[in-house]
Parts: structure tokens; C-alpha cells; sequence
């Protein structure tokens, strides 16, 4: 038998030692190619469990806070400052502070206790409290607690469209596809950053021809961005980045300051806007001050809402990949999304990035926002390949659309998407394709042939598409920057351009800007043109048989799926 | 400008103050085009100041880049990324000038500080783990003419195009940008890596020393 264990018998080379089949077969499964790292809390490699994190305190003064979480005032760095100025409610801190974490947890998990009496204790919190709170649950506490405190009543979901070779067209027919399958937010970016304005173009009249009322966005340097914006060849904002460390923040030539002064410019224009943040972020960069992520998180939360800002992006985002490979990370996500919603945020939560090569974590990481639902489940569900996913690869693409819509079905939970069949969407793709193709006529640019728009309508990914005269189209968008192209030239191409209706819904989404209703907070525009935010559609949770739940005409179109046995008819 | 009392206090940087020959030489350099592995060897020269030829490009390293690091993320040899780019460079007849920066490890400030230092205004910024940019003085230091910003997905070849993209615009040509390559699944797989290499790389981080002419030897 000994032979049978130790190999071949051969004095000479030592036998590797017997591998099990199955642990060999385990190692082959998906999961295995994920890359996981130990914790390193002497540089912040943490999830929120971390004894390097400060414990909570507060001390108020004539009005002001004059100590937070073990600091004095003269030992406050720049975050520390703006945070106990501008983010926390000096009436409220000594009252909220008293109360013990584990009390406020239980506040946030019973739905009998309102969602403005919690935002209220909340805003007296520190981040080191807010902390302490979230460290006592799990994540079905966390959700149940989501449930309650997100801002809009009816949950939503947000897009990628993106071309890996920037393909204006390829990205303009994506964007009335999504904007026909439900998403209500679409927002691209560049491989090649001096494409932007065309790309930027495709995408907004892509979106405006799957339904009126779509708001787009184009993450690019935050200069830029804003310029598009003024311009109004984009209709929202979201990549703006706050770090919760002042190195990190100075790094990108930042304080909190410049960026609420940041947020104010898009403000003065009308244009909705949110901040971006995310665990892990400053660990990646190198500088997270031996903090956990989660806690350099909080501070971030609470630099938005000291901003005057309406939303957030988190959910770790574009740094996923940091909190998803140490202990208690994805609890970590969720307990970010869960503390934009107790500041009173909009929170946009992720699930927006490539997170595992495992279909199983994929889900189980995504269902902690999808079952409680928030303003945008995902911040960016791919809705092209992820091939062609210029934001690096999300974690839902194209090729999951029935798996989500499936779900929804399942749990009867609304994830914001239903099925299209596919007549609408061809009709939905060309729309856009001929609208952008006009308007390039329109604008003397570099024509988009009868043949492109053809193998847009049927393609799945850019690698389907004839390819462009990159110089020529680069040419074009660097002419619409200094003509100074703006959205109403674009509503004039339009309408000059044979497709009028789109130019008058286009030209009523620029006069929103005026109305100022998207500066609301978790303001979208729903299917029947109405703005819809937490002022109008305010979360109302308060236990079983109310809230949000999907009925009547929403959950008729959710129970629809591609193939479907009907009684009627069981052998189509 | 109040300091943050934490910052890096609880690491133990181990700065390499002078570059010292990378590799154990192997096998006396080996045959031309050999199999053995080539070595870098990166000596310093003096402060690096402007550069004055118009069609120059530098090349700006990171702090660590050839001393304690070795290789990129993906294993391929700093001294093939180096040689690579150099390479691109002379291909379109323009200069090269390799300097390193101390000050930071962000490749956005390398890079821009690298151009205002280049002849041309054309830099090619390179961290350790393989991350790269090309960049040019008059734009805003996060804005870029070409990013890389996927280091797993850059082999040879590409940092050969991207030296010879720079040198095209150093030379006042707008040549086609580098195809992005795209691999969805790296952050799953190297994301949490490149966040330890980074915090790696930045212990060797050291604030207000300027920057380095550096000479290149390849073997």
C-alpha cells in the first residue's frame, strides 16, 4: 500500500506529495482566481474592525464642536474640520452621542421608529460613532435597515455605455437600448480622453431616443466634466472624488473646500450632482493613516453632506477589489451604503465594478443592495459587453440582462429593469443610431455610413462595428470644444435634422437645468416625465404592507421574461 | 497645511537613498538575445534639470522603480519595460532622457513632473508595477494625452508603442493613441496585489528630494 500513497517508487526525486481530485477540482473553480490578501492594519488593509481607529467623543462648545473622536480642535486635520463645521448638527452631537451604538442599531433595524427621527439622531454622529453603530450588525440587519432609510421610495437602477473604441455610435444605440430596458441614469467615459465631447454626444442623443427624460453623464478630469456639463452635453455629474485622508485629498490637488465649491458650479447651473467615494481607496493610494476603511469612508460620507451635496457614489467602486479580498469587506460596502442613507443621501451603491470571477459571489455581493433596494442598485450596470466597459469591466454586463430581470421575478423585488422583446429594441438602437448620424450631418462631422448604422443596430459589441477614422472623429471633437458646441445646438441638429420630437424632449431636459428640480435629492425623471425625488417620493417604509413594492402595471411588465408557458398556448 | 500625526508613522520605510545595481549579473550578460533574464542597472547622475532639445521625451520613473522592484505586476523585467520604451523613442529618431522622482508615488504627479522637465514637453511616466502614462506640461496634471492604466495587460509590445507614440508627440505629430487593451476580470485578480505594491512603493517615498538624472544600462 505504501506505494500506492508515496508514487512511483524512486529513491532519487522525492514524490510531490498525492493530490486529492477534489481539491485539485477546487482549485479550477472561478472563485480560486480571485485574489484575496491578508489584513495589514499598520497601513489601513482592513475592512472596520480595526483597534487603529479613533474611539468615539464629542465635546461642544458655544454651538460648536470643539472636540471629535479623541481630537481637539488644534489637533483636527483639514477633514476633521470641515466634518465637526459643516457635516455634523451641534444641537443633536451631545444627545446622539449619549445614546449607546447598539441602541441606534436597534433604531435603524425597527421599522416602528421613523426614517426622520434616525436621520436626526444621525446627524449628531461622528464618524467614529457612526462606526461603533454599523460594527453591531450583520448584513440582514444592515438591510432591513436600508430598506428604511434609503431617500427615494422607489428604488432604481444606473448604466455604463461605453466603447472600447469609443465608438460614438456603438454607444449612442447602447443608450436607447438601456434606456429602453429601464435604467433611469446612463453614464459613460474614454479610453482616449480627447474623444469625450463626441462621445459625450453619443450618449446623450442615444438616451433621449430610447425615452425623454434620461439623464447622461460622462466621467472625465473634473474640469472637463464641468464643462460639458455648463455646456449641457451631459445632464448629471457623479465622478467627482472625495478621500477620507488629507494626503489622498491633496494628492489630487483637493480639499473638501474646492470640492463643495466644485459642487456649488454644477449647483449654479441646475445640474444634478453627486460626489463620488469607496472603501479602499485610500489604501490603494497608499495613504490610509492606519484607519480602517470603513472609517475613512464615514469621513467621506460626512465631507458630502458637509458639501451641501445631494448623493453619493459609494460601495467601494472603482477599488473594489481591495475590500472584496480581505475579511468582512463586502459587510464593509454595505454598511457605506447604508451610512450615505442615515446622512440623508442619495446613494448611488456600486455593483458597478468587476468584483469575482465567481457568478456565486457576483449575486450574493450585489443582493445585499438589490433586496432592500436604494436610489441606484447599481452605479453602473454594464449595459454593453464587458469587453467593452471602459470603466474597467462592471459586475453585471449585457449578457446578464435575463438573469436580473429573473430575479426580480423570483423575489418580486424591483431592480429597475424589465424585459424588452426585441422588435422594440431594434427599433430603439436604430433610433438612436439615425438620430446621432443626423446630427453629425447636422454639425459637418465625420459622416456615420448607412453600413455602420446597420451593424450597430444587430451588433452586440464594438468588435461588430466598421471602424472609425479615429483622427477624423478626434478632429471633430476637439472642434466641438472650440466652436463651443452646447446641448442647444444639438436640439437645433435635431430638429433640422428630421427628428423633431427628440429635439423637443431633449430641449425640455436643458430646461430642467432652470427648474432646478433635479437638485433634489435622488431626483430622477420617471417614464411619464414626472421628477421624482425624496421631496415627492419619499421613502415611507415602516414595516410589513408598506413602503415600496412592486404592483399594478410594474409588476405585470416584471413577471414578463423571454420564454414564458402559457396555458393559453403551452406548446408556443 | 496641518499634518496628519499618523501618516506613515506605523510603517517602517526601508528607502533604497541610492539605486543600487538591481540583479545579480547572470552568466556575463549572456549571448545577444540570449534566454538568460537582462539586468537593469540604473545610476544617478546629478539633479535633473529642463531639458532644452525640443524633441525630447523623458522617461519618469518612480521611487522604487529598478531598485526594490524587479518586475511589473505581471512578471515582465523592468529592464525589458525600460529598454521597450527606450527603444519606441529612438525608433522615431526623437531623444530620451530617464529621471527618477523621490517625491511621490502617484503616477499622475511622476508623469507631470516628468514633462515639465522634458525639452518637448512629452513625458512617459512608469510606476513599478507597470502602470503608465504619457503626458505633456500644458495640460492639467490629471488630465493625460495617453493612459495605462491596467499594468497587468502590458507587455513588451505595448510599452514599445507607447514610446514610440510619445516620441511622435514630442515631435509635434498626432499619432493614433496605443489601442486600450481591457481585461475585466484584472481588478477581481490583481487589484488587491497592485493596493500592496503600491503601499510598498510609497515607502520608498521621500518628500522634497528632488529628482534624479538617471543613467541606464541594460545588459
Amino acid at each position: 500500500m505504501s506505494s500506492t500513497l508515496n508514487g512511483p517508487a524512486d529513491a532519487a526525486a522525492p514524490a510531490a506529495p498525492r493530490r486529492s481530485k477534489r481539491t485539485e477540482l477546487l482549485e479550477q473553480r472561478p472563485v480560486n482566481r480571485d485574489g484575496f490578501v491578508d489584513e495589514w492594519p499598520e497601513v489601513g488593509l482592513v475592512a472596520m474592525e480595526h483597534d487603529g481607529d479613533p474611539t468615539p467623543s464629542v465635546r461642544v462648545e458655544d454651538g460648536r464642536i470643539v472636540e471629535m473622536d479623541g481630537r481637539t480642535r488644534e489637533q483636527f486635520d483639514f477633514l476633521d474640520t470641515f466634518i465637526a463645521d459643516r457635516a455634523i448638527d451641534p444641537a443633536v452631537a451631545e444627545e446622539a452621542m449619549a445614546i449607546p451604538p447598539v441602541e441606534i442599531a436597534h433604531m435603524l433595524v425597527d421599522p416602528k421608529v421613523p426614517r426622520p427621527e434616525v436621520i436626526r439622531i444621525a446627524s449628531g454622529l461622528t464618524p467614529a460613532a457612526l462606526l461603533e453603530v454599523v460594527k453591531t450588525m450583520n448584513v440582514v440587519e444592515m438591510m432591513m435597515a436600508m430598506q428604511k432609510m434609503r431617500a427615494r421610495r422607489t428604488p432604481s437602477n444606473q448604466a455604463h455605455c461605453t466603447s472600447a473604441r469609443d465608438n460614438p455610435l456603438q454607444v449612442a444605440a447602447d443608450a436607447a437600448e438601456a434606456a429602453t430596458r429601464g435604467f433611469d441614469e446612463l453614464e459613460t467615459t474614454l479610453g482616449v480622453v480627447r474623444y469625450a465631447p463626441l462621445v459625450a454626444l453619443g450618449l446623450l442623443v442615444g438616451a433621449q431616443a430610447g425615452r425623454p427624460g434620461i439623464l447622461t453623464q460622462c466621467a472625465l478630469e473634473e474640469a472637463t466634466e464641468l464643462s460639458l456639463g455648463m455646456r449641457g452635453l451631459t445632464t448629471y455629474a457623479e465622478t467627482i472624488s472625495v478621500y477620507g485622508t488629507e494626503s489622498v485629498f491633496k494628492d489630487g490637488d483637493d480639499t473638501p473646500w474646492s470640492k463643495a465649491f466644485l459642487a456649488s458650479a454644477y449647483a449654479s447651473r441646475g445640474i444634478k450632482m453627486r460626489f463620488t467615494s469607496g472603501t479602499g481607496s485610500e489604501v490603494q493610494m497608499g495613504n490610509a493613516e492606519g484607519r480602517s476603511m470603513l472609517y475613512l469612508e464615514i469621513r467621506c460620507i460626512l465631507v458630502t453632506r458637509g458639501g451641501g451635496v445631494q448623493g453619493l457614489q459609494n460601495g467601494s467602486i472603482s477599488c473594489i477589489g481591495v475590500p472584496g479580498a480581505v475579511p468582512s469587506g463586502i459587510r464593509a460596502v454595505l454598511a457605506e451604503n447604508l451610512i450615505a442613507a442615515m446622512a440623508d443621501l442619495e446613494c448611488a451603491s456600486g455593483n458597478d465594478q468587476s468584483f469575482s470571477h465567481s457568478d456565486m459571489r457576483r449575486v450574493s455581493r450585489s443582493l445585499m443592495q438589490m433586496l432592500p433596494g436604494t436610489d441606484f442598485v447599481c452605479s453602473g450596470y454594464s449595459a454593453v459587453p464587458n469587453s467593452d466597459n471602459m470603466f474597467a469591466g462592471s459586475n453585471w454586463d449585457a449578457a446578464d440582462f435575463d438573469d436580473w430581470n429573473v430575479i426580480q421575478r423570483d423575489l418580486k423585488i424591483d431592480g429597475g429593469l424589465r424585459h424588452v422583446e426585441e422588435g422594440e429594441l431594434l427599433a430603439a438602437r436604430e433610433r438612436g443610431a439615425r438620430a446621432l448620424q443626423a446630427v453629425f450631418a447636422q454639425l459637418g462631422f465625420p459622416a456615420i455610413t448607412d453600413e455602420e448604422v446597420e451593424a450597430v443596430v444587430y451588433g452586440h459589441g464594438s468588435e461588430d462595428l466598421p471602424r472609425r477614422d479615429v483622427v477624423e472623429d478626434l478632429k471633430a471633437a476637439q472642434r466641438m470644444t472650440e466652436d463651443g458646441i452646447t446641448g442647444l445646438d444639438v436640439v437645433r441638429a435635431l430638429d433640422a435634422g428630421g427628428f423633431p420630437e427628440l429635439a423637443a424632449g431633449l430641449f425640455d431636459l436643458l430646461r430642467q437645468r432652470v427648474a432646478g428640480d433635479l437638485l433634489q435629492t435622488a431626483a430622477i425623471i420617471d417614464r411619464e416625465g414626472n421628477t421624482r425625488s425624496a421631496v415627492n417620493d419619499r421613502n415611507d417604509y415602516a414595516g410589513p404592507g408598506t413602503g415600496y413594492r412592486p404592483e399594478g402595471a410594474r409588476w405585470e411588465e416584471m413577471k414578463r421574461l423571454r420564454f414564458v408557458t402559457n396555458a393559453d398556448n403551452p406548446e408556443a | 497645511m496641518s499634518t496628519t500625526p499618523t501618516a506613515g508613522a506605523e510603517t517602517t520605510p526601508t528607502p533604497a537613498t541610492t539605486p543600487t545595481p538591481s540583479a545579480v549579473p547572470t552568466g556575463a550578460s549572456g549571448p545577444a538575445g540570449g534566454v538568460s533574464e537582462r539586468t537593469l542597472e540604473l545610476v544617478e547622475t546629478g539633479p535633473a534639470g529642463p531639458g532644452t532639445r525640443p524633441d525630447e521625451v523623458v522617461v519618469a520613473l518612480s521611487p522604487a522603480f529598478g531598485t526594490f522592484f524587479h518586475r511589473t505586476i505581471v512578471d515582465v523585467p523592468l529592464a525589458t519595460v525600460l529598454r521597450e520604451t527606450l527603444a519606441g523613442i529612438e525608433e522615431q529618431g526623437a531623444a530620451a532622457r530617464v529621471v527618477r522622482f523621490f517625491g511621490g508615488s502617484d503616477l499622475a504627479r511622476i508623469a507631470h513632473a516628468g514633462a515639465k522637465l522634458s525639452g518637448s514637453g512629452v513625458s512617459i511616466g512608469i510606476l513599478s508595477r507597470g502602470t503608465t502614462m504619457i503626458h505633456q506640461r500644458d495640460l492639467p496634471r490629471l488630465s493625460n494625452l495617453e493612459l495605462f492604466p491596467q499594468a497587468p495587460l502590458l507587455d513588451a509590445e505595448a510599452f514599445r508603442a507607447i514610446g514610440r507614440n510619445a516620441a511622435g508627440y514630442a515631435q509635434g505629430h498626432s499619432p493614433e493613441p496605443v489601442p486600450v487593451r481591457n481585461d475585466f476580470m484584472a481588478r477581481p485578480r490583481y487589484q488587491a496585489k497592485a493596493a500592496v505594491l503600491h503601499l510598498k512603493e510609497t515607502e520608498f517615498v521621500e518628500p522634497g528630494r528632488a529628482a534624479v538624472e538617471l543613467d541606464v544600462r541594460i545588459s
